[in-house]
């Protein structure tokens, strides 16, 4: 009777074995296969319910946390208690639409990592700490706050920077939305909305949306003029009540209509004072597209900037300025196919208060555990020296001119010494985008930064950056530098 | 094995339990705790039991069967406590009530020998019978005895006293019955059966009278496939049946005359049953038939192929997704949480079992208990082949119980009595 049992037995065993093959075929040779099915909902449920790591401001304030879900106390649902202020830098963490912002950039650290894989289990097993590390970001709960008040119902950004660190102070981008309504169920349709809305509120204006800068770029063009020894602070130019751009029909003329001084001859001063297009046309094609691109990647230009997610880079496109006399002389007013992030600009600004050293921006000052212990801490870093400190010295009181006695005297705060620029580009559809850049105080620069509108619908004078950006600029100055 | 290493690797396989609750925890937030402590004690006191019953009642009985099978249990534990901790709690109560029933079982053998099954065998088919047909009896009757449809199957009992209500699924228990009443009549019939055959050409054929026992089982088989919409155990009663025919007389005849009923039976099945065409839709192709056949064998494809070499870890998959994941789908839903490396254990732990079971009817010398081991062990490897080979595609899947491991009161205590069973007969035989 043996004999048939053993024979069943080897059947039996038999049958095993295609389990032990079956096993092998789902979960060795096809699992990748199945994994990425579209239909399997696993990889990204991974993330979801999971708890996050803290967001907060330099000043404490919670920007984003986990808290228990009430209806499920083994699950987490991720709050912005702030809303639409931070929306841009912070991003989101949902389900349905996946991470942006630093929920994206920094999900490594804020997602919890006890995966129990064994190398987490001796971690455990050693006392460390498994649970998810929180940020505490280099932006002002105050300032922030009351830049996209200032902002009101303009698109637009401002980005401010400490000049001596790097840091960025406040960053907003006007619309907002809240994070928090891409978290549900309806996350798809949500996004859909913001999508149709025509303020296009999910775009970052501050730090992923390149725009031309109109004359706040003369401080580059200046910077160089300055640093090659082209021209000084009193050098004087012709002033003619339209330049005429060389080979070309097409003239520039100045925003008011009329020469800069008095028709005869000005200086460098003069026409950075008082925004002088006819002058910096001149300027920029006597210096040449090459010595101007020195300065303008020296501060960053074409260059992968790196702040939460890369920044688009900025565009000086020398070689074929170097071509096109007419070109660079319309790009040496910031017009053309020069682009720029507000972000950037503001950088640009800093590094003139900074002596001329650039520094790389960063938001996240240090990243730490649930103890509050740091465990990574953001340093200071420098990008080089754009232009020489006397350079920078110069350039200071031009600015500074240019808010006493300029087209930017609405950046004013009385008892502070403000320098700056203003800029009024052509943008999309033939409206003016105003802009400010700019730091104060002058003898000890504690803040830098750029405040942009964009497509403003008033035009003329009403609509330039010095009437419309700039005392946005002089609120926030007055507010930091109060506080 | 010693006896004590026996007993060491009985609390070893209690800690795995215990350390798979405190991983789930840990994957939730929690960590070790009160269900961690009381797992550990639930296992050691369940089986600690059996262990002392077997070492009391059946002394020289193989030390190789219960520490594989608490292995298993214990893999099993791990993966319901994660999938639904109330569901484990009750578990753990079925664990002990399992193993104080094996303990009684070896308690009431040790006074009469296996043989006192091979004497009242009739008595014992009729009682089978009757737990067979229990789940026909009426859902809405006052009699607190009722049976209850579930998912289109009449497979459960309720005792509803008022204010408890027991669930139990007659057919674990009536299987153990079935393959005892088997073992006792072919050890009669064996000769019999084995002699009388007719020749045609090569092939020996069993002679038309012989062939009544088995015409009976397959008339039985039908009855619960259509009665009660149980293709597991009516596929389960008819091979264990067979393949016992075949262990004792020998004659291809009846593997060949079984198969073919078998699948004469299932085409049948197939085209006039919904139920069974569904399961065969859902096996041909899952995928194309997600939304709505497919879709419990694609996820549970998903989640074996998601959790691929190593798995998501113990409470970090998502083996909730899968219907029916404590039962029919624990094994897919224990290889998402612990891998490849985790499901081939369990085949090798089941090859274990089976090899032990196997062993034990080889060693005997009485023809009753060497049929009856290897009949109870052929119950449990069909059954293992059949749920597996379900979620691995390789037959339809038929919806019934992963030995040891699934979610479900009436199947531990059934399986831990088939276990007390096997022991039993290692004890009378070493003697």
């Amino acid at each position: 009777m043996n004999g048939p049992i053993r024979r069943v037995a080897v059947g039996v065993f038999v049958c095993l074995s295609l389990l032990l093959a079956g096993v092998t075929w789902y979960q060795v040779v096809r699992a990748d296969e199945l994994r990425a099915d579209p239909r399997n909902p696993r990889p990204a449920l991974s993330e979801q319910g999971k708890e996050r790591g803290l967001i907060v401001t330099v000043d404490g304030t919670v920007l984003a946390r986990s808290v228990e879900d009430p209806d499920d106390p083994r699950s987490f649902v991720r709050e912005y208690p702030e809303g639409g202020v931070f929306a841009h830098v912070v991003g989101y963490s949902s389900f349905n639409l996946g991470n942006n912002g630093l929920e994206s950039t920094f999900s490594a650290d804020l997602r919890s990592r006890r995966d129990l894989t064994i190398s987490d289990l001796v971690a455990a097993i050693l006392g460390r700490d498994l649970r998810p590390r929180s940020l505490e970001l280099t932006l002002h709960t105050a300032l922030q706050r009351a830049a996209l008040e200032a902002l009101g119902a303009n698109r637009g950004a401002v980005v401010a920077l400490d000049p001596r660190t790097g840091a960025v102070l406040a960053a907003v981008s006007s619309p907002s939305f809240d994070p928090e309504t891409l978290l549900g169920d309806d996350a798809a349709a949500q996004w859909e909305t913001l999508l149709t809305d025509p303020g296009q509120p999910t775009r970052d204006r501050g730090t992923r949306e390149l725009y031309a800068p109109g004359s706040t770029f003369k401080t580059v063009v200046a910077a160089a003029a300055l640093d090659t020894g082209a021209a000084s602070a009193g050098s004087t130019f012709d002033d003619p009540v339209e330049f005429q751009l060389p080979g070309s029909d097409a003239t520039v003329s100045n925003a008011n209509g009329r020469a800069c001084n008095d028709g005869e001859t000005t200086t460098l001063l003069q026409a950075f004072v008082r925004s002088c297009n006819t002058i910096f046309a001149d300027l920029a094609i006597q210096l040449g597209a090459v010595d101007i691109g020195i300065t303008a990647e020296a501060l960053g230009f074409n260059q992968d900037i790196d702040y939460v997610s890369p920044v688009p880079p900025a565009v000086w496109n020398t070689a074929e300025l170097a071509q096109d006399a007419a070109a660079l002389g319309q790009s040496g007013i910031g017009e053309r196919d020069v682009r720029v992030t507000p972000l950037h600009m503001a950088m640009i600004a800093a590094a003139v208060a900074n002596d001329g050293v650039a520094l790389d921006p960063f938001v996240v000052r240090r990243i730490f555990d649930t103890d509050g212990q740091t465990l990574e801490e953001t340093e200071i870093s420098e990008s080089g020296r754009a232009m020489t400190s006397e350079t920078a010295d110069i350039l200071t009181q031009m600015m500074e001119r240019v808010v006493t006695e300029g087209t930017g005297s609405q950046a004013a705060v009385p008892g502070v010494r403000v320098a700056g620029k203003t800029g009024t580009s052509t943008g999309a559809g033939g409206f003016s985008n105003p802009w400010f850049i700019g730091f104060a105080p002058v003898d000890d620069p504690s803040i830098a930064l750029a405040v942009f509108i964009e497509g403003s619908e008033i035009s003329g004078e009403s609509a330039s950056g010095g009437s419309v950006a700039a005392p946005i600029a002089s609120r926030l100055i007055e507010l930091w530098l109060s506080s | 094995m010693s006896r004590t290493s026996e007993g060491l690797t009985i609390v070893a396989a209690s800690l795995l339990a215990a350390f798979g609750v405190a991983l789930v925890n840990f994957a939730n937030g929690g960590s070790v705790d009160a269900q961690t402590g009381l797992t550990f004690l639930v296992f050691v006191l369940a089986f600690g039991t059996l262990y002392t019953s077997v070492r009391v009642f059946a002394p020289r009985a193989t030390p190789l069967l219960i520490p594989p099978v608490v292995a298993l249990v214990a893999l099993g534990f791990f993966e319901i406590y994660r999938l639904d901790p109330v569901r484990a709690g009750l578990q753990r109560w079925w664990m002990l009530i399992g193993s104080a029933v094996a303990s009684l079982v070896l308690f009431l053998l040790s006074r009469g020998a296996t043989s006192v099954l091979r004497l009242y065998r009739n008595l014992i088919l009729i009682v089978t019978i009757g737990l067979l047909l229990l789940p026909n009896l009426p859902s809405d009757w006052a009699f607190p005895l009722k049976g209850l449809e579930v998912n289109g199957s009449r497979l459960w009992i309720v005792i509803d006293l008022g204010l408890t209500r027991m669930q139990f699924q007659p057919a674990e228990l009536a299987k153990l019955g079935i393959v005892i009443y088997f073992a006792a009549y072919l050890a009669d019939h064996q000769k019999a059966l084995r002699e009388a055959h007719r020749r045609i050409g090569p092939i020996r054929l069993p002679e038309p009278r012989q062939l009544i026992p088995l015409l009976l089982v397959w008339g039985g088989s039908i009855f619960i496939l259509v009665w009660q919409r149980d293709l597991g155990a009516s596929l389960l009663l008819f091979a264990g049946f067979v393949l016992l025919l075949y262990a004792a007389t020998g004659a291809t005849g009846y593997l060949v005359a079984g198969g073919m009923m078998t699948l004469t039976g299932a085409a049948a099945a197939a085209s006039l049953f919904d139920h069974v065409q569904r399961r065969i839709v859902a096996w041909v192709a899952p995928f194309e038939h997600y939304q709505d056949e497919g879709y419990q064998i694609a996820q549970g494809l998903f989640a074996l192929g998601t959790g691929s070499l190593s798995g998501a870890g113990p409470g970090l998959g998502r083996p909730d997704l899968i219907p029916n994941a404590s039962t029919d789908f624990i094994f897919a839903a224990i290889g998402e949480e612990i891998g490849f490396a985790g499901t081939v254990a369990i085949l090798a732990i089941f090859a274990l079992v089976v090899s032990v079971g196997l062993g034990i009817s080889f060693r005997s010398r009485d023809t009753f208990r060497k049929l009856l081991a290897a009949g109870l062990t052929f119950v449990m490897a069909v059954q293992v082949f059949l749920i597996i080979g379900g979620v691995l595609r390789i037959v339809p899947l038929t919806g019934i119980t992963l030995p040891f491991m699934s979610y479900g009161g009436s199947a531990l205590v059934g399986n831990l009595v088939l276990v007390a069973l096997l022991l039993r007969i290692s004890h009378e035989e070493a003697a």
